[in-house]
């Protein structure tokens, strides 16, 4: 199993705040935008049962293992995200439909030109050690984040941050200056990992679990489990309703499934397909289904033979029957996919004609190519669910145009050959599409599976124009055209993406389906948002 | 499972004993190296010399898990964060070097420091290995005086109906694998037949003990229980038969002592050697096949903590739990051969 099994790199929702409509936002109104979707219904769901207090909520989580690590900053596995959660926050939240607002700490985060932020936190907000937050706690967390010493999860994120020139105002205002103009740092102070700490917070200090969160940390046992007490002081009045959260690890999802069947655990984490219908089929047990922007690519390095060739990239693309491997890999759950990312960016294209599956034209290309009856090794592992499946079924389907696709299961594939290889599968979660970019699709991402976006290529200038385009409507303009250099040329097979399933006894009220890479509503918000009927 | 080599009965230990042979003048009890004292620590240093070849095979089996540094920092593998790591972990130390550490570290209680925990190992796996002693534990006290109860009946009972039923059930049961019988007992107890009758999973929260919740250890128990009877039973019941089929037996009977004393007294005896073996090693295989129990009821022991390491590369931990197992096999192989020569005459007066 890799180290990251599923989103470390994939947090971001996609729909990017918008520079215009973030400064809309400082005056409250992005809420009021948030209320036109799900939450609405959600909202007037929770009014009409009234929310009741206590109880213990036991979450049973896979993927996780002895490298758990509780930090409100960092997360390694999925039980990390789980227990972050309860007791960290962000400055900026996503809602349920991926908008970002000020639902956070943050009450306005005001872009003041193209380099320069003010973000002004709400006014008595304290820690759970009864510190009140302050601007220096902001000032402090940024710099943490940001600190590629810290190996922390957001700080790629933050790269563009003058670190040295976070400027405090008043104990409550922020001054942040960009080194260059980045048009996705909202959405990086929106992101669940970027969570505020008091100023001297570390892992493993005395302050290591203070956050501003619904939660405090009680115990941890990395690998096995974690109680976490009901934050009394907690400055949502109200919330949280639960006593206590106990997250649970678990080695395998058969043991997950029968203990939420058995009421040994409330709630579970991506309950496996074959496991649905006999959920289903339990009166007590309900299923909560999200649509996801999760994806696992093909991914053909474009300087690589053969696939240095765009013809026979386009052939790949075309030997591709979506509908059928989405129905193999996902049981269904999930949507086709039209080779393009961060379907919830208000930026995705969808206007870009769907591929669908033809063989002859695959034919006639690789023909041209001169590479009929081509032969390539597809890698692959167990890195993320549906991974090596994925690969399965692309070389069953490619067999149809002549094409032999060997599949190569390494289970040390991230170790020496990860981003060397001409043809591999990946995973990514979703996130905005400049923000993925930067991550995977340009010279100098970490990623960059495809070798995709390489300097003096038109897309990396299209890039650095994007990222510091002066007003939404260029912005817009910039990004349709990046993706149509990737639709047309580019290096990613992207056959669908995967919605996120989880199972919860129906004793639980409050979970809404969401938009996200958090599992569970985001956890129910940290579990504040759930309670026992 | 490997079965360590001093755990394959030799067939001159296995074979039932015949006639009690007058017994030989006893020596002095210590320290000649011969009798059953030389005999005893004859076998712990063989013991400790297949611990160490152990050893090196676990050593060497460890390096090819993978670069563990790799394995850490997965996707976020840089050179420069690869090679700090590397550094940290003092990898780029001769393979010798880093046995040599390994092993005086082991010889002084010090397994080292978990890969993916970064925690001292024994921190790691102390409480697991309670709580998976506890389960082993649990399971043979139960299925042993179980098994021999049944076998020994049966034997007695040769064709009629106990032994017939009894041949019938432990040879199903001895058929299934353990986490077809752990979800049986999951689905009827637990999920669907009787939901929430018993815990589907074994809680322990870190700090407790296995035995503050003794409702949670029922059904992985049972589990274990239920895989390792079938097999023991069988043997006693072979053992005892060929012992009451044995001239000695016959010899008592007609001598007209009671069917009790010649049971007690002269056939059980003979009969336990073999099955000191099987026990043996059945108690070396609980140790071992605890990991597919803890995996189906998520039970905080040895086993699931195993599988989490080699997946995570956590070479320290794999070496420690792998030893450990390794130990438990030779300790209870050597408990085996002491018991089977001090319950056998005839092999007891030839040492």
């Amino acid at each position: 199993m890799e180290q990251h099994p599923f989103d470390e790199t994939s947090e971001g929702r996609g729909r990017s705040l918008s520079r215009r409509e973030l400064l809309a936002a400082t005056g409250g109104v992005v809420l009021a935008g948030s209320l036109a979707g799900n939450t609405a219904s959600a909202l007037a769901a929770s009014a009409a049962a009234k929310p009741k207090r206590g109880g213990t909520f036991r979450l049973g989580v896979t993927g996780g293992g002895a490298k758990d690590f509780i930090d409100g900053q960092s997360i390694t596995t999925k039980p990390d995200q789980a227990r972050l959660t309860s007791g960290w926050e962000t400055l900026l939240t996503y809602d349920r439909n991926y908008k970002l607002g000020t639902d956070g700490l943050a009450a306005e985060a005001t872009q003041d030109n193209a380099r320069q932020w003010t973000i002004r936190l709400k006014d008595g907000i304290e820690f759970n050690n009864g510190k009140t937050l302050s601007a220096d706690d902001v000032i402090y967390s940024l710099r943490r984040i940001a600190n590629p010493k810290n190996k922390l999860f957001g700080s790629a994120g933050l790269a563009n941050v003058d670190l040295a020139g976070l400027k405090k105002m008043d104990k409550l205002t922020v001054r942040m200056k960009l080194k260059t103009a980045d048009s996705t740092i909202g959405e990086q102070l929106g992101q669940y990992y970027n969570g505020i700490v008091p100023v001297g917070y570390s892992r493993t200090n005395k302050l290591k679990w203070v956050g501003t969160g619904p939660f405090i940390t009680q115990s941890f046992s990395p690998g096995r489990q974690s109680v976490h007490k009901r934050n009394p002081n907690y400055w949502r009045t109200g919330q949280p309703y639960f006593d206590s959260v106990q997250v649970i690890d678990f080695a395998a999802p058969t043991a997950q499934v029968n203990a939420l069947f058995s009421g040994s655990i409330d709630a579970m984490t991506d309950i496996p397909f074959a496991q649905l219908e006999t959920a289903k089929s339990h009166s007590n047990i309900k299923i909560l289904e999200s649509p996801g922007g999760g994806w696992l690519p093909l991914c053909m390095a474009v300087d690589m033979p053969p696939f240095d060739n765009v013809n026979v990239r386009k052939a790949m693309r075309l030997l591709v029957d979506r509908p059928a491997m989405l129905a193999q890999v996902l049981s269904g759950h999930g949507h086709v996919a039209n080779d393009l990312y961060a379907p919830f960016d208000a930026d995705y294209d969808k206007a870009l004609p769907q591929r669908h599956q033809d063989i002859d034209q695959a034919k006639a290309l690789l023909k041209a190519a001169g590479m009929d009856n081509l032969t390539v090794d597809l890698h692959t592992t167990d890195g993320a669910a549906g991974m090596v499946d994925s690969a399965n079924v692309f070389a069953s389907q490619a067999k149809a145009a002549g094409v032999t696709i060997n599949v190569k299961n390494d289970p040390n594939y991230y170790g020496d050959q990860y981003l060397k290889l001409p043809f591999s599968v990946d995973f990514w979660g979703t996130r905005s599409y400049l923000a993925q970019a930067a991550l995977g699709s340009i010279q100098g991402a970490a990623y960059n599976e495809c070798h995709w976006g390489l300097t003096g290529t038109p897309y990396l200038s299209l890039y650095k124009q994007a990222v510091a385009a002066p007003n939404l409507t260029k912005r817009h303009e910039l990004v349709i055209e990046m993706q149509k250099l990737e639709y047309n040329q580019g290096g990613y097979i992207i056959p669908f993406f995967n919605n996120l399933i989880d199972a919860y006894s129906s004793k639980v009220t409050g979970f809404v389906p969401s938009k996200g890479t958090l599992n569970l509503d985001a956890f129910g918000h940290g579990y504040r948002t759930i309670w026992f009927a | 499972m490997a079965t360590a080599p001093s755990g394959s009965p030799s067939g001159d230990l296995l074979v039932p004993a015949g006639p009690p042979v007058a017994a030989r003048p006893r020596r002095a009890l210590i320290p000649q190296f011969g009798g059953i004292w030389g005999f005893v620590i004859r076998r712990i240093l063989l013991g400790l010399l297949v611990l160490f070849i152990v050893s090196i095979v676990v050593f060497a089996a460890t390096q090819a898990l993978g670069d563990p540094a790799r394995a850490i920092l997965g996707r976020q593998a840089t050179p420069e964060s690869l090679k700090a790591l590397r550094d940290q972990l003092n990898l780029d130390r001769s393979v010798f070097s880093q046995y040599w550490s390994w092993l005086t570290g082991l010889l002084h209680g010090d397994a080292g420091v978990s890969y993916a925990a970064q925690i001292p190992v024994s921190d790691l796996i102390d409480e697991r290995i309670v709580n998976s002693a506890f389960l082993v534990f649990c399971s043979a006290i139960i299925s042993l005086p179980l098994a021999i109860a049944i076998g020994a009946y049966a034997a007695l009972r040769r064709d009629k109906l106990f032994d017939s039923a009894s041949s019938l059930i432990t040879l199903l049961f001895a058929a299934m694998p353990e986490f077809v019988i752990g979800l049986w007992l999951v689905v009827i107890f637990a999920t669907t037949v009787f939901p929430g009758t018993l815990p589907s999973i074994t809680q322990i929260p870190p700090g407790g003990r296995p035995w503050d919740d003794m409702t949670a250890m029922i059904l992985p128990t049972a589990t274990l229980v239920l895989t390792v009877t079938p097999y023991v039973a069988r043997i006693m019941r072979a053992s005892m038969i060929d012992v009451l089929e044995s001239d000695y037996v016959e010899m008592a009977r007609l001598k007209g002592l009671s069917e009790r004393t010649v049971l007690i007294r002269h056939a059980l005896p003979n009969a336990a050697g073999p099955a000191f073996q099987v026990i043996a090693i059945n108690l070396a295989y609980l140790a071992g096949g605890v990991i597919v129990v803890e995996y189906i009821f998520n039970y905080p022991g040895i086993g699931s903590a195993l599988v989490d390491a080699v997946n995570n590369h956590d070479i320290p931990v794999v070496q420690a739990l792998a030893m450990l197992i390794a130990a438990v096999y030779v300790g209870v192989n050597l408990l085996a051969d002491i018991g089977t020569i001090l319950v056998t005459p005839r092999l007891r007066t030839r040492l």
